[in-house]
């Protein structure tokens, strides 16, 4: 299979068959660019041609090297900065960037928060965080280099003061770091905070991209919005004062190697995509199952469920991915474009669609690996009374020319019996029984992708029994990426990080792509909020959920995949 | 053949553990836990001839069960062989040899290969051959199967030693990239090595380790590509990479970058050891001068040449379009290894402005200190750690050997000495 640490085309390829050096590659490469059609006559005629100096726009001493781009010196200014996503997360990914010389030496990290901080305590804060959180150790003296290049701001998100004096702090950056003006803006707060820190980044003007000033970006944490009205307002607020262009809406799950590799497995390997259709694919199964509750994020979660949290973006984009076109090209509108056709396809549901197709479950009392757990309503800040679906299980049409006809078949919940995401994609049975009299039938083939953990691919088909009888056995052809590749592979957010300091949003989700999510959400979250009352909880931790998750697939002859 | 007890593999009577030892090594499967991540000999074995290494190979994994005893008991799954190359190290000497599978080894986990140590031996006595055949596995994480590679030690005494491709061909695996590994000096016009060069896609060198000032092998070493189709990669050169980072990183800086297409001058200063200084190996600093010329489109004018003196070091010209640039690799006493970069100095002068970077390196990280118009910038440190042979080896094959700056930097090396291909 082919595959690549890295699909944006910021950096070097290195992949594939062996690939051949040509003539020219001997020759040594021109500064910049290759030679204008002038430059190539004057030569031929023995003539010297004049060669400009090098644009001062491209660093011809880049070619070749790890990172062909990187990004320009900027600040970048954290939001929330005290939470539990910045310090578990946002910090140790940066470390890491730093680490490996993946950011740019003037950049710096101005970390906003409503705590009495200075920046020496909010930095012994980090380096604490980091010892805990970080997959690589630092060494000392990177550590200290990084820390250094952090800062803190106190102020309240939706107090005027607090950005009149960022204005003058990001200033006083620019002119001590040489960080050019460009800012990164990182929203980790809560998702009710967005609409007032976006407008007063507006009303100071700091999203204002001046020729030579910089550039201005912001990313934004999931959930955006919380049905499709709200995302609608949302997208507005934003678009207010940030062009599409500068928004990069954040979904750690795009980040992921395996969901990456996805798209090189589909569009790179050429002995899938023929099968890739209503053709040869029976249905297609999505899991994202989780063995932990809720944690620490009761009252989070009390307001959102599996519904908001995994099934609007992390499983509809996993969907997307499986089941998108081919882009024409590898540029970011050219891949989300695809993306919101197959999530616009999606067919949806009025209120007996969604009792028919759609599953709701929420965990009782239960023993997970071996661990006596308390049930969904006994965790910390949960209603006793709660209604909020922790699983949820759903068959999906998505009504195009490709998949007409195929069920997607979702599944996501927490305090199943094991953390695992899988895509398994289960291929139509031989339309003739050839071996009809072997002992056993062969099953169907099967596709499975593991996103998490041991990502790797699992292709399942029949072999025949060695023997003198025609016994067949379905055997299965497994590649785990740990044994073919560095196990080294980048965290989800050192990708999607860097991918927005270099400006790359391909990954990232796109306005008409949430508001398309949500639209298909939507219908279901209104549905349960008409209906009665659901009779949770209906599934002990440690089992695959409840038992209508099994009568949703067993009405179509089929069944959950074993994982 | 020498080999396994009996019919000894774990299908055999003795089982999954069953074997027993050769010459104090064990033979056949060996059964243990290792811990994830850590390499451990599963199986061993002994030949006397091609013949039965193809044989011991095909019987790892013909004739065992793919269950191996785990854990309290249970029985856990071995995994099916796993290759994603061929790899035939070439190592003239024991020593070499064991230093090589010392770094395969710690590969093995990431990059599973069949692994050919090949050592000619006696060149004057009569043809033998002497293999051990061993299978090393790794467990990914505890509830996942084994992933196991191959490694062949092989001895050959007399002729035999001087036809390498005639040896290893047989024991290639199919469609798989085969990358030969040279350490030490290699014979790369030897006629041996033409054979074995023509079934190789990739030679891996070390520049930095061969005797004398190292240019006439450079030399052939460029010549490598277009003579066999192989790709080449030259440990002396990966080695460089965090010099090239820092460099390249400062002339990120926009108020830099300009600077790139008005270089005059380069040098590269290098250690040397009193008496020595003239034979000193310069592979090293004649990369650094390679690759900054290849990135900036230079093209020589006036090849390097040694001078006269004994510290006098080698000079050269370029030029980039009609600007000329002085190149000079300058020798500089010190108790470094020989031939190790102290430092890479670059001087521009644009308009009415003048530039002057050094670049210092120390073994944690590089220092690269500029001055702009007599005024010194802030010195920019990049911690980077050098880098040991298994990380380059890692890097060869994570690289695919598609290495556009090593091919150019090996041209242009090749055009600073004289030598163009």
């Amino acid at each position: 299979m082919t595959t690549t640490r890295d699909l944006a085309s910021r950096t070097r390829s290195g992949t594939g068959a062996r690939p051949k050096l040509s003539t020219d590659a001997m020759v040594p490469a021109p500064a910049a660019g290759a030679r204008t059609i002038r430059e190539e006559r004057l030569a031929r005629e023995g003539r010297r041609p004049r060669r400009a100096a090098p644009a001062s726009d491209a660093n011809p001493l880049r070619k070749g090297l790890r990172l062909e781009k990187v990004p320009d010196p900027h600040v970048m200014v954290v939001f929330g900065a005290t939470g539990d996503l910045s310090h578990r997360k946002v910090f140790p990914a940066l470390a890491q960037l730093w680490r490996t010389n993946l950011l740019p030496q003037d950049w710096m990290l101005l970390a906003i928060g409503r705590r009495p901080f200075d920046d020496a305590s909010f930095r012994a804060g980090v380096k604490a965080s980091l010892r805990e959180y970080s997959r690589v150790p630092l060494e000392p003296a990177v550590e200290r280099q990084f820390l250094e290049r952090i800062a803190y701001h106190r102020g309240d998100f939706d107090d005027t003061a607090t950005y009149d004096a960022l204005v003058e702090r990001l200033k006083a950056i620019d002119d001590d770091h040489a960080t050019a003006g460009n800012r990164l803006f990182y929203l980790a707060t809560q998702p009710s905070a967005f609409p007032a820190i976006v407008a007063q980044i507006g009303r100071c003007g700091l999203d204002h991209e001046v020729h030579g000033g910089g550039w201005r970006r912001i990313v934004i944490e999931k959930p955006f919005g919380r049905d499709l009205d709200s995302a609608k307002r949302l997208n507005r607020e934003v678009g207010k004062v940030f062009r599409e262009a500068q928004v990069y809406r954040i979904d750690h799950y795009l980040g992921k190697e395996t969901v990456r590799n996805l798209l090189v497995f589909r569009f790179a390997n050429g002995i899938f995509e023929p099968l890739w259709n209503r053709r040869y694919v029976d249905h297609v199964q999505i899991t994202m199952a989780e063995s932990i509750g809720v944690e620490e994020r009761g009252s989070f979660y009390e307001e959102t469920g599996a519904a908001r949290d995994v099934v609007q973006n992390h499983l509809l984009q996993l969907l997307s991915l499986v089941a998108m076109e081919p882009p024409a090209t590898f540029d970011p509108d050219a891949l989300r474009d695809e993306k919101v056709k197959v999530i616009r396809a999606i067919e949806s549901f009025d209120r007996t669609g969604v009792e028919r197709h759609v599953v709701r479950g929420q965990y009782g009392p239960g023993w997970v690996a071996g661990q006596a757990v308390k049930g969904y309503r006994e965790e910390a800040e949960v209603d006793p009374r709660s209604e909020t679906e922790t699983f949820v299980a759903a068959r999906l049409l998505v009504d195009d020319w490709r998949w007409s006809g195929v069920p997607f078949y979702l599944r996501t919940g927490k305090r199943l019996p094991k953390r695992a995401t899988e895509i398994a994609i289960q291929f139509r049975e031989v339309p003739h029984r050839l071996f009809a009299s072997a002992e056993s039938d062969p099953e169907p083939n099967l596709l499975a992708i593991r996103i998490q953990p041991d990502e790797g691919i699992v292709l399942r088909f029949g072999s025949k029994v060695p023997g003198l009888g025609l016994d067949i056995r379905t055997v299965n052809m497994d590649f785990t990426y740990g044994s073919a590749f560095s196990t080294d592979a980048p965290e989800a957010y050192e990708t999607l990080l860097l991918d927005a300091m270099l400006g790359d949003a391909s990954l990232f989700t796109r306005a008409d792509e949430v508001e398309a999510a949500w639209a298909a959400v939507t219908p279901i979250l209104g549905a349960w909020l008409d209906g009665p009352g659901p009779a949770f909880p209906n599934y002990d931790a440690g089992t695959w959920g409840p038992p209508e998750s099994d009568r949703l697939m067993d009405r179509d002859g089929r069944r959950w995949r074993r994982i | 053949m020498d080999g396994t007890v009996g019919s000894s593999g774990p299908s055999g009577p003795s089982g999954p553990s069953g074997g027993g030892t050769i010459g104090g090594r064990p033979s056949g499967w060996l059964a243990g836990t290792g811990e994830p991540g850590q390499p451990m000999l599963r199986w061993s074995s002994r030949a006397r001839s091609i013949d039965e290494v193809q044989e011991e190979l095909g019987r790892i994994w013909s004739s065992i069960s793919l269950a191996m005893p785990g854990e309290e008991g249970e029985e856990r799954r071995v995994a099916a062989r796993s290759s994603v190359m061929n790899l035939v190290v070439v190592a003239g000497r024991g020593e070499t040899a064991e230093r090589a599978a010392a770094v395969i080894h710690g590969l093995m986990g990431r990059h599973p290969s069949r692994t050919i140590i090949i050592t000619p031996a006696d060149p004057d006595g009569p043809s033998w051959i002497d293999a051990q055949v061993q299978a090393h596995c790794v467990l990914p994480s505890r509830d996942s199967p084994e992933t196991c590679a191959e490694l062949v030690y092989l001895t050959a005494g007399g002729e035999a030693g001087q036809h390498l491709a005639g040896c290893v061909t047989p024991l290639l695996v199919h469609d798989l990239p085969v990358t030969v590994w040279w350490p030490g000096e290699p014979r790369l016009e030897s006629v041996g090595a033409r054979a074995l060069l023509r079934v190789a896609d990739r030679v891996l060198v070390d520049g930095a380790g061969w005797a004398g000032d190292g240019l006439e092998r450079l030399a052939t070493l460029a010549r490598l590509p277009a003579r066999y189709d192989v790709e080449v990669a030259d440990f002396a050169l990966l080695r460089q990479s965090r010099w090239r980072e820092a460099i390249a990183s400062s002339f990120d800086l926009p108020r830099l970058r300009p600077f790139l297409g008005w270089i005059r001058e380069m040098s590269v200063g290098y250690a040397a050891h009193e008496g020595d200084a003239g034979m000193t190996n310069v592979v090293k600093p004649i990369y650094h001068l390679a690759w900054l010329a290849s990135r900036l489109g230079m093209v020589v004018v006036e090849p390097l040449r040694p001078s006269r003196e004994a510290w006098g070091g080698y000079r050269g010209l370029l030029r980039v379009g009609r600007r000329r640039v002085t190149v000079e690799l300058r020798p500089i006493e010190s108790q470094a290894r020989a031939g190790t970069t102290m430092e890479v100095n670059l001087v521009a002068r644009r308009r009415r402005e003048a530039l002057e970077a050094r670049v210092t390196g120390k073994a944690d990280g590089i220092t690269v200190a500029t001055i702009v118009n007599d005024a010194p910038m802030p010195d920019r440190h990049y911690l980077v750690g050098r880098r040991h042979e298994g990380d380059l080896l890692a890097e060869t094959i994570e690289d695919d050997g598609a290495q556009p700056l090593t091919a150019d930097a090996l041209a242009m090396a090749a055009s600073l000495v004289g030598k163009a291909v």
